[in-house]
């Protein structure tokens, strides 16, 4: 067995967890059975994957942040993460029915994808390097569960615009509490991006100079959010442009990581 | 030994036949205790709501037991006439199943309706206290408990509401998640805005501002509801402070157009917004259904969504019996193995 293989098995735990989700959509149930079958996939599934990072970060002998496959697969936990921390907290049981198929799509992706590769030109080893990368990845998740959350609110906003609610309208939560929470994730997921490109900015005196593509793709991100969340404690926009703002925001900072990754390599 | 129910509902007997057999909450304990002098019974239990009368026992001889429970009933009531007409009687298996149905709202006149848990836990809490139940009926009164919280848990037969004004308080409770830091305006004091009001009372909403052209019934509604009247001409200087807005009045035009919500809203910070239009004719220009953060419903709305509501639940019966008939036939089972 390899730590590929325990990706694959998290990764069957995932689209398990979304076929229980989809399930779930199916009969209406708020809770029950069903939501704690697929919140005990999603937590088997996030045990798994740390397993497999920790096995590659041993065989590496640093964070496992060295390529396209593990960023990925980094965004993809990390995402998790939130989930588990916000999940609970907030009693949001249907944020993990969203997150499901969202985490499950990124680790195939990475899976299928040829894209574990060693790097061509592999970063000098330093702790602020290593800080940096796995801060800023922190962040993509934060933000990742934030896109989640605008999506949430998208759906449920569309119910409750039709005038003609499904069964959907009593399993997601109330739009005030999803643009809350989805403020706080982007402001979450906002710090630790800045601290993370503080760190980088420390780690390129040391090692390397400016790494451009890489480094003009997150001052772009990093305005998009400023202008995101800015706006929002502003009132200039709440609600649907804001969780617009945020979907927007993770797919262009997905998207472009990969352009600017396959540019630098 | 055998479990038996002997009872009527809203379903075999008019509301003056059932006034005439319920038993007060206070005294369901002694009840229960002469139910088991009366008939010849081990065990015993009374549930008592507006809506039903229930006799539960288990007996060696199920048949000489109803015969004593239906006399207990005549007795008891010191009825002049009979009610035996009204009332039907389930044996084993059968009263295990109705009892099942009947906590978990399949059997209520609001079907999924989920007061009836509460009920009956009274129910058998002041039968348990009496010393009326023993090991049969405990582990049926339990049983039934968790089922229909796995049936209301795992099926949609409570979700949505069936009436008008509680259709509108769910569409509220998914726009703001704290009804109680909401503030909600009453325009018009008809009959439909104040039950509408008093669902979002009940449900916890925050503050209550009342006005009507008839300063008198909105004084009269504000107390009733633990609200604050304000003057007709002040209600749109309350408006930024406004989450939930319940319209019903007379004006033959829209009071409400986007021309006079759009400042309104950013007064408000954009925060979401409520709008009930239960006016005839409408109240609210349908446009401000079309602005952001605005969320507009008129009766038609309302209405079809408690039909839509209603017949959800009558599709989620046959899921809820069949989830209810493997609970039932454990029960069964064990009664089977215990009380042969």
């Amino acid at each position: 067995m390899n730590e590929r293989l325990l990706f694959w098995f998290a990764l069957a735990c995932y689209a398990g967890a979304s076929a229980l989700t989809a399930r779930r959509l199916q009969r209406g149930s708020p809770e029950g059975t069903l939501h704690h079958a697929s919140l005990g996939l999603m937590v088997a599934a996030f045990a798994l994957q740390t397993l497999a990072m920790l096995w590659r970060g041993q065989h590496l002998g640093r964070c496992p942040l060295t390529n396209l496959f593990e960023v990925q697969v980094f965004i993809a936990w990390s995402a998790v993460l939130f989930y588990l921390l916000i999940g609970s907290s907030y009693r949001v049981s249907f944020l993990g029915a969203f997150s499901a198929p969202l985490v499950a799509v990124v680790l195939a992706m990475a899976l299928l994808a040829p894209i574990d590769v060693p790097a061509r030109t592999p970063d000098k080893h330093s702790a602020w390097v290593e800080f940096h990368a796995a801060i800023g990845i922190l962040a993509c998740g934060a933000l990742a569960l934030a896109s989640v959350v605008g999506a949430m609110y998208l759906v449920q906003e569309r119910q409750l615009k039709s005038r003609r609610p499904g069964r959907l309208l009593f399993l997601l939560p109330a739009v005030d509490q999803l643009d809350v929470i989805g403020f706080r994730l982007l402001l979450v997921g906002f710090v630790l991006l800045t601290v993370g490109m503080a760190g980088g900015v420390v780690s390129q005196r040391i090692v390397e100079p400016w790494p451009w593509p890489k480094g003009g793709w997150a001052v772009v991100v990093w305005c998009w959010y400023a202008l995101l969340l800015g706006g929002r404690a502003m009132n200039w926009w709440r609600g649907r442009k804001a969780a617009c703002g945020a979907v927007a925001g993770f797919v262009f900072t997905l998207a472009s990581y990969w352009g600017a990754t396959w540019l630098a390599q | 030994m055998k479990l038996i129910v002997a009872g009527l509902n809203h379903r075999t007997a008019p509301v003056e036949v059932r006034e005439r057999i319920a038993f007060p909450s206070a005294a369901l304990g002694e009840a229960t205790c002469a139910l088991l002098g009366a008939a010849p019974l081990k065990e015993a239990a009374i549930i008592s709501t507006c809506n039903r009368v229930e006799l539960y026992g288990l007996a060696a001889d199920a048949e000489t037991a109803i015969a004593g429970m239906r006399r207990y009933l005549h007795e008891h009531h010191k009825l002049a006439d009979s009610i035996d007409p009204y009332l039907y009687e389930f044996h084993g298996r059968d009263c295990i199943t109705h009892l099942f149905e009947v906590v978990a709202g399949l059997d209520s006149m609001v079907l999924g309706e989920t007061e009836i848990l509460g009920q009956v836990k009274a129910a058998y809490a002041a039968a348990q206290h009496a010393g009326a139940t023993g090991p049969a009926l405990n582990r049926l009164f339990q049983k039934s408990f968790a089922a229909a919280k796995h049936v209301r848990s795992s099926t949609g037969i409570t979700q949505g509401s069936t009436s008008v004004a509680n259709v509108a308080v769910d569409l509220a409770e998914h726009i703001f998640r704290d009804l109680r830091a909401s503030t909600v305006l009453v325009i018009g004091t008809g009959a439909m805005s104040e039950a509408t009001a008093k669902a979002l009372r009940s449900r916890g909403a925050g503050t209550l501002l009342v006005c009507g052209r008839d300063r008198e019934r909105a004084d009269g509604l504000a107390g009733q509801l633990g609200g604050q009247a304000i003057h007709y001409d002040d209600w749109l200087a309350e408006f930024p402070r406004v989450d939930v807005v319940i319209s019903a009045t007379a004006a033959p035009h829209p009071i409400i157009t986007p021309v006079k919500l759009e400042p309104l809203m950013k007064a408000r910070q954009q925060r979401p917004l409520f709008l009930i239009d239960i006016g005839v004719p409408r109240d609210i220009d349908g446009a401000c259904g079309g602005m952001e953060n605005v969320f507009l419903y008129n009766m038609d709305d309302l209405q079809q969504i408690a039909q839509e509501n209603l017949a959800a639940r009558e599709r989620e019966i046959a899921v809820c019996r069949a989830m209810i008939a493997e609970r039932v036939a454990s029960v069964a089972a064990w009664l089977e193995q215990h009380f042969p």
